[in-house]
């Protein structure tokens, strides 16, 4: 019997609210100091391994093929890439609809073998295809806080 | 442990606190947004109205004729649906019980600056059966005078201030 009883008025349905607290602090550790100190001064870095012949975007300290140490190959790689894929994004991050799609795209560096995702701006959804030659728009000097939106998109290279 | 020890020394970077929190490293912060929110069901759901009126509630079960507090919708000794809804006293015996020296975050109270230990216990309530209790304070009470049996009666938040809630009962305070 009881089991069938119901609820005749969906206000009459009680709930407990709760928040769970969380924060943390993820520092960006030795490559990654080297990497946004560096985006602070408008330059994308990368660390090479001369064995394998590869650069890594971003630095690292190691290389992840034959572990060689890469802490004293870091060098800068320009801030030019091309698009290797892309997508529209429609939402926003809490998941409200957005008035006009955003597109975040990955941007493989040139000349390197390493890409970072970034939105691309100045440019229309249509337009955008694999390959198509981007650069980084930085944000004003003062106003970078050396994490990776200190870019604030990459943009067709005219 | 030795090798260990060398490879925090050759590849780790020690960090304090203040290293992090001032600033002197670059660092991600963030705060998930973990909200939730727990369906009451039919058994509590209508065990915190009453609470508001203040009543307490229970139900009984018709094969095993156990009166059960918190009430639920399934009698977990027969494994059938419980039956009737029965109201019951605010009133009933210690069952068991601690003296707390420290908060629900694990923070140690300042009892030598005067607070007083916490001092949760089950309360098996007058009506229901034996064994059958709550959880919640007991309050009005010399911490270590509180014994096994002891007889309490519900202390009500004003009418007004309640909000559904099992702290609509304060605390439990000790009757003749």
């Amino acid at each position: 019997m009881a089991l069938i009883e119901r609820y005749q008025k969906t206000t009459d349905i009680g709930y407990w609210e709760g928040q769970i607290p969380m924060s943390y602090i993820y520092t960006v550790g030795r490559a990654g100091e080297k990497f946004f100190r560096e985006l602070m001064n408008g330059k994308i870095f990368g660390a090479k391994c001369d064995a394998c012949n590869i650069i890594y975007v971003p630095a690292k300290i190691f290389c992840e093929r034959c572990f060689a140490r890469l802490e004293d190959k870091y060098l800068d790689v320009g801030t030019k890439g091309t698009v290797h894929t892309f997508t529209a994004c429609y939402e926003t991050y809490q998941g409200t609809r957005k008035e006009k799609p955003s597109i975040v795209a990955t941007v493989q560096i040139d000349g390197t073998q390493g890409y970072l995702i970034h939105w691309l701006g100045e440019v229309d959804f249509e337009k955008v295809h694999i390959g198509m030659p981007v650069e980084a728009v930085f944000k004003a000097k003062k106003d970078r806080e050396g994490n990776i939106l200190d870019i604030k998109y990459f943009k067709p290279v005219k | 442990m030795e090798i260990t020890k060398k490879m925090v020394e050759k590849t780790a970077t020690k960090l304090s606190a203040e290293e992090i929190l001032g600033g002197n490293v670059l660092s991600v912060k963030w705060e998930p947004n973990l909200k939730y929110a727990w369906d009451n069901g039919p058994a509590i759901g209508r065990y915190l109205a009453e609470l508001k009126k203040g009543k307490i509630i229970a139900k009984k079960c018709d094969k095993c004729h156990r009166i059960l507090i918190p009430p639920r919708m399934f009698c977990e000794l027969c494994w059938v649906p419980t039956g009737e809804w029965v109201y019951v006293k605010d009133t009933g015996i210690v069952n068991t019980w601690i003296v707390g020296y420290v908060d629900w975050k694990a923070m140690r109270l300042d009892i030598k600056g005067g607070v007083r230990p916490i001092t949760p216990g089950i309360i098996e309530i007058d009506g229901a059966t034996k064994g059958m209790g709550i959880l919640h304070h007991i309050g009005e009470v010399d911490p270590w005078k509180i014994h096994r049996g002891m007889k309490v009666k519900a202390v009500w938040k004003p009418p007004e201030e309640r909000t559904g809630s099992i702290t609509d009962i304060k605390y439990f305070k000790p009757i003749k």
